[in-house]
C-alpha cells in the first residue's frame, strides 16, 4: 500500500495549503477591511472616514490579489501530486518539506528567467497578449466574492444584480489574449493553437451558457447571491437536484423527522402527506386547471415532471463541466496547448514571468470555474446535510460549541462564524471540482480539432437546447425557486 | 442550367499551402525526425521526412572494430530492441563461421528476445498514447512492467538497455535459478496486467474516435512499400520470420502469429501489438518449461574472437520487422563488411503516403503506430 501512503501525504499536504492560502487572504481581509477602519475610527474627521471607507472598498480586490497567486501554486502543486498519484510515481517531493515547496521555488525560476521576445515578433502585442489572458480572471470572479461568504458585509460592494452574466462576459476575454499571443509570436504552431482556441471557445460557450441559463430559469434570478442563498438548507435543495423541485420533500421530512422547530412555520400543523400534497399536487392541478376528483393523475405528472428536472439540471451540470474544461483548454479539450501537434500551442515562444503569467491564469481559470458550478449547482456556501437532519445529529450544538469557542476572534470581528463555515463548503466543494478535472488529465487522451467541433456543435449544443426546452415545461407543474 | 443571372458562388478569399517544419526538436517526434509538412488548413498534402540527424556511421564502425567490439556497439542500433540486433548479427556471423549453437543458449535467446519484445512493445504503448495527448495517467502504466523486465535484464546482462548478451556463437550468461523463477512468476501476472491495459484503452471511446479508420495501410501499398512487422501484420500480410522462415528453436514452440483479414487502421496495429505481447507472453512460458541443460556458448568468448572468411545473410523478426544483417569476413579480427538491413527505416517510408489528406493532429497518431526507431532509422 504505497498508495495509501502518498494520499495521507497528499492529504496532509492539501490541508496544509488550504491553512496557508485562507490564512493569509483572511488576515489580510482581516487588517484592511477591518481592523485599519476601525483604528482610524477614533480619528474624527472627514478625511480618516473616507479613508475607512476606501480601504473597505478595496477589500475584495485585495483578497483576490492575495488569493490568486498563492492559490495558482497550490493548485499547480496539488495537480502534480495527485497526477503522480494516478500514474505510479511520486511526484515533486525534494523542494521544501517533501515537495511543499515546489511550485513556489518554479515561481521564482520563472520570474527570474529572462524574458525573450523572438524575432518577427509583435512586441506590443506580444506583451499585452498575458495581461488580456489574465486580467478577466481577477475582475470576472468578483460577483462570486459575495456569493461565496455568505453575503459578508466586506464584499457586498461586489455583488451584482446580473452577476452571472457579467462573470460569462468575464470569461470569454481571455481567448482574447491567446489568439493575441498565438498572433504576435511569429511562430506557425502559436498561430494555429490561437485560431484553435478561438474555435473552441466559441463552440463550447453555447452548451455552457445554456446550461447556465436553465438554472437562472429555476432560480428567476441573474444574481449569484440570490441563487446561493436559494439552495440553503441542504443538498435537496441544490440546483443539480432538481433547481428547488425538492423543496416539498424537504420541508415534509423535516416535519416528519424533526420534533421541533418544522422548516416551514405555516406547515407545522399539517401532516407528511399533507405537505407533499400541497407542494406537488395542487400547483400541478392549478397548472393543468384539473377538478378535484384527479389528484392520483396529478401526482403521477407531478411526479415525472420532478424527476424530469432532476435529470436535467443533473445534464445541465454535466454540459457545464464539459464546456467549461474546453473553454479553459483542460485535457481532453487541450487543443491550444496541444503538445504532441503544437509543441505548445500558443505559448510556445513565451517564457519568464509573461509564461508565468499564462500559466497563473489558466489555473486560476481552472478554480473560477469550479467555483461557479459550485455556486450555481452545489450551494455555495451550503452544509450538505439537510437542515432537519443536521438538527437530528446534533448540529447546532456544534455550531454553538464553535461559536463559544470562536467569541474571542468573534468580538475582535476577526472570524464571522456564517462567513467561516460558507468559506469551508465552498473550499471542499470547489476542490473536490478540481480533484476531478485533474483525475479526467489523468484518465482521458486528447480529441481531435474536427472530432471536438463535431462534438460541440452536434452533441452538446442540441443536448443544451432539449434540457432548457425539458426545464421550461417541466417548471410549469412544480414549485422550483422561482417565487420563493 | 447556367442563366445570365447566375450568382458566382466560389469563394474569393485566397487561401495559400503553409510549409510547417515539424522536428527535429518538436517534443513528440520520437528522437531526432525532421517532417517538413505542407498543409492546406490543418489537412496535409505532402510530407517529406528528412534523415539522418542520428546517423553514426554503425555500418562503417563495423569494419573498424574488432568482433568482439562491435558486439557491444550494435546494441545501440535499436536501442529499444538491443538483443534483436544482437541476436541478427550473431546469426549472420554463425552462418559465415559455421560453429554450432548449444541448444539451451538458443533456447535462452528466444526467452530473452521476447522478453525484449514484450518491454519494446510496452514502452510502444506507452508513447503512443502521449502522442494521442493522454499526457498523463495510463502512459506510465505499462512502464511499471517494463521496470520488472529490465531488472531481469539488469540481473542476467548487468545492463538494461545495451545488453550484449546475445553473442556470436551462443550468449553471455547463465541464469540463476532464481532469476528463472522471477521470470515465471513475471509471466503468470502479465495477462491480467495486458487486461489492464485493454480495460482502460481499448474501450475508450476517445482512443477509439482517435484510431478507427485513421491511417489505413493498404495491403498492396505495404507489400511494395516493404514494411514488415506487427504494421503490415495488421495489413492482413502474413510474414513472421519465426513462422515463415524459422530460425532457432522457433519451430518447437507453440505460437499464434496474429494476422488481420483487412487493411489495417491505427487500431489495428495498436490491437495486434497487444496480441502479439500476449503470445511472447506465451513462449517465454514454454521456453522457462523446455530449458535444457548444457553448454551456453559454442565458441570461445575472447577479445581475438575471429569469424571464418565468407559471406552471409541473416535476419530475425524484430519487433519492428524484419532485422537483416549481411557481413563479409575475410577470416580476420574485423568485418570486411557490414550492411544493415532495418525494418524501422523501410517502414518509415510508407510515413508520406499515410499522412496524405490527414489532419495535422493524425500526424503522430499514425507516426506513432508504425513504430519507428529513429537509431535504427538512420543507423
Amino acid at each position: 500500500m504505497r498508495n495509501g501512503a502518498e494520499i495521507l501525504k497528499l492529504g496532509t499536504l492539501t490541508i496544509t495549503w488550504w491553512c496557508i492560502i485562507f490564512g493569509a487572504v483572511w488576515i489580510a481581509c482581516y487588517l484592511v477591511g477591518v481592523a485599519l477602519p476601525m483604528m482610524l475610527s477614533s480619528y474624527d474627521s472627514d478625511a480618516a472616514r473616507m479613508t475607512a471607507e476606501t480601504l473597505k472598498a478595496l477589500t475584495p480586490i485585495l483578497s483576490v490579489l492575495v488569493f490568486i497567486p498563492i492559490n495558482a501554486m497550490f493548485m499547480v502543486l496539488i495537480e502534480r501530486r495527485a497526477l503522480a498519484i494516478f500514474t505510479v510515481r511520486l511526484g515533486p517531493n525534494r523542494v521544501g518539506p517533501d515537495g511543499y515547496l515546489q511550485t513556489a521555488a518554479d515561481a521564482v525560476k520563472l520570474l527570474f528567467k529572462e524574458d525573450i521576445t523572438p524575432h518577427g515578433a509583435d512586441a506590443f502585442m506580444f506583451t499585452l497578449a498575458p495581461i488580456v489572458f489574465f486580467a478577466p480572471s481577477i475582475f470576472g470572479a468578483m460577483p462570486l466574492l459575495a456569493a461565496v461568504t455568505n453575503y459578508h458585509e466586506l464584499f457586498q460592494i461586489v455583488n451584482l444584480p446580473t452577476g452571472i452574466f457579467f462573470i460569462l462576459a468575464a470569461s470569454s476575454v481571455p481567448v482574447v489574449g491567446i489568439v493575441m499571443g498565438g498572433w504576435a509570436s511569429n511562430n506557425k504552431y502559436s498561430l494555429v493553437g490561437g485560431l484553435r482556441s478561438a474555435a473552441q471557445a466559441i463552440s463550447y460557450e453555447i452548451p455552457l451558457v445554456l446550461s447556465l441559463v436553465t438554472i437562472c430559469l429555476l432560480a428567476g434570478s441573474l444574481d449569484v447571491v440570490q441563487i446561493a442563498k436559494q439552495q440553503s438548507g441542504g443538498i435537496l435543495n441544490w440546483n443539480i437536484l432538481g433547481g428547488g423541485a425538492l423543496r416539498g420533500l424537504d420541508a415534509a421530512l423535516a416535519l416528519k423527522f424533526s420534533n421541533s422547530a418544522p422548516a416551514l412555520q405555516e406547515l407545522s400543523e399539517k401532516s407528511f402527506d399533507q405537505v407533499l400534497k400541497s407542494s406537488y399536487v395542487e400547483p400541478t392541478m392549478a397548472a393543468l386547471g384539473l377538478s378535484a376528483g384527479q389528484e392520483s393523475m396529478a401526482g403521477i405528472i407531478a411526479v415525472v415532471a420532478v424527476l424530469v428536472l432532476i435529470a436535467a439540471t443533473f445534464i445541465a451540470y454535466g454540459l457545464y463541466m464539459t464546456g467549461a474544461c474546453a473553454e479553459i483548454n483542460r485535457i481532453p479539450f487541450d487543443l491550444p496547448e496541444a503538445e504532441s501537434e503544437l509543441v505548445s500551442g500558443y505559448n510556445t515562444e513565451y517564457s519568464g514571468i509573461k509564461f508565468a503569467i499564462f500559466f497563473l491564469a489558466e489555473f486560476t481559470n481552472l478554480f473560477i470555474v469550479a467555483s461557479i458550478a459550485a455556486v450555481m449547482f452545489l450551494g455555495g456556501g451550503d452544509c450538505p446535510v439537510p437542515a432537519w437532519l443536521g438538527t437530528m445529529l446534533g448540529g447546532p450544538q456544534l455550531a454553538s460549541v464553535i461559536n463559544q469557542a470562536l467569541t474571542p476572534l468573534i468580538q475582535i470581528k476577526l472570524v464571522d462564524p456564517p462567513t467561516l463555515f460558507a468559506a469551508i463548503w465552498v473550499i471542499l466543494k470547489v476542490y473536490s471540482i478540481v480533484f476531478f478535472a485533474v483525475l479526467i488529465r489523468g484518465t482521458l487522451p486528447r480529441f481531435r480539432i474536427d472530432q471536438l467541433m463535431d462534438f460541440g456543435w452536434k452533441r452538446l449544443i442540441p443536448l443544451s437546447l432539449i434540457v432548457f426546452l425539458l426545464v421550461v415545461f417541466a417548471r410549469e407543474f412544480v414549485n422550483v425557486h422561482v417565487g420563493s | 442550367m447556367a442563366t445570365d443571372t447566375e450568382v458566382d458562388l466560389t469563394p474569393r478569399l485566397k487561401t495559400d499551402e503553409m510549409l510547417i517544419n515539424m522536428g527535429p526538436q518538436h517534443p513528440a517526434t520520437h528522437g531526432v525526425l525532421r517532417l517538413i509538412l505542407t498543409l492546406d488548413g490543418e489537412i496535409v498534402r505532402h510530407t517529406e521526412p528528412i534523415l539522418g540527424h542520428l546517423h553514426r556511421a554503425q555500418e562503417w564502425q563495423g569494419q573498424n572494430r574488432t568482433w568482439f567490439q562491435y558486439q557491444a556497439l550494435i546494441d545501440r542500433v535499436d536501442y529499444l530492441s538491443g538483443m534483436f540486433t544482437s541476436w541478427a548479427m550473431a546469426r549472420a556471423a554463425e552462418v559465415v563461421d559455421g560453429c554450432e549453437v548449444p541448444e539451451r543458449a538458443e533456447y535462452l535467446r528466444v526467452m530473452v528476445s521476447e522478453m525484449n519484445r514484450i518491454t519494446s512493445h510496452l514502452l510502444w504503448l506507452g508513447t503512443y498514447l502521449i502522442d494521442l495527448g493522454a499526457m498523463f495517467g495510463f502512459p506510465f502504466y505499462p512502464f511499471r512492467e517494463r521496470e520488472k523486465l529490465l531488472e531481469l535484464f539488469e540481473e542476467i546482462a548487468g545492463q538494461r538497455m545495451m545488453f550484449n548478451y546475445i553473442r556470436i556463437g551462443g550468449v553471455m550468461r547463465n541464469p540463476k535459478d532464481a532469476w528463472l523463477s522471477k521470470l515465471k512468476k513475471f509471466t503468470e501476472e502479465f495477462p491480467d496486467r495486458v487486461d489492464e491495459y485493454e480495460a482502460i484503452v481499448t474501450e475508450n471511446p476517445i482512443f477509439l474516435k482517435r484510431t478507427k479508420g485513421v491511417g489505413i495501410l493498404r495491403k498492396e501499398l505495404g507489400m511494395d512499400y516493404g514494411i514488415t512487422g506487427p504494421s503490415i501484420r495488421a495489413s492482413g500480410v502474413n510474414i513472421d520470420l519465426r513462422r515463415t522462415k524459422p530460425y532457432s528453436v522457433y519451430p518447437k514452440l507453440k505460437f499464434d502469429v496474429p494476422v488481420n483479414d483487412r487493411d489495417g487502421d491505427t487500431f489495428d496495429r495498436y490491437i495486434f501489438r497487444i496480441r502479439e505481447m500476449r503470445q511472447s507472453n506465451e513462449i517465454i512460458k514454454q521456453c522457462l518449461d523446455m530449458l535444457p541443460q548444457g553448454e551456453i556458448s559454442g565458441k570461445k568468448q575472447i577479445a581475438g574472437l575471429r569469424v571464418k572468411a565468407g559471406e552471409g545473410f541473416a535476419a530475425v523478426e524484430s519487433p519492428r520487422g524484419t532485422l537483416g544483417c549481411y557481413i563479409i569476413s575475410n577470416g580476420s579480427d574485423r568485418a570486411y563488411r557490414i550492411k544493415w538491413r532495418n525494418p524501422s527505416f523501410c517502414n518509415l517510408s510508407i510515413l508520406p503516403e499515410l499522412l496524405k489528406n490527414h489532419p495535422i493532429a493524425d500526424v503522430m497518431a499514425i507516426f506513432g503506430s508504425i513504430d519507428v526507431i529513429l537509431p535504427d532509422v538512420d543507423r
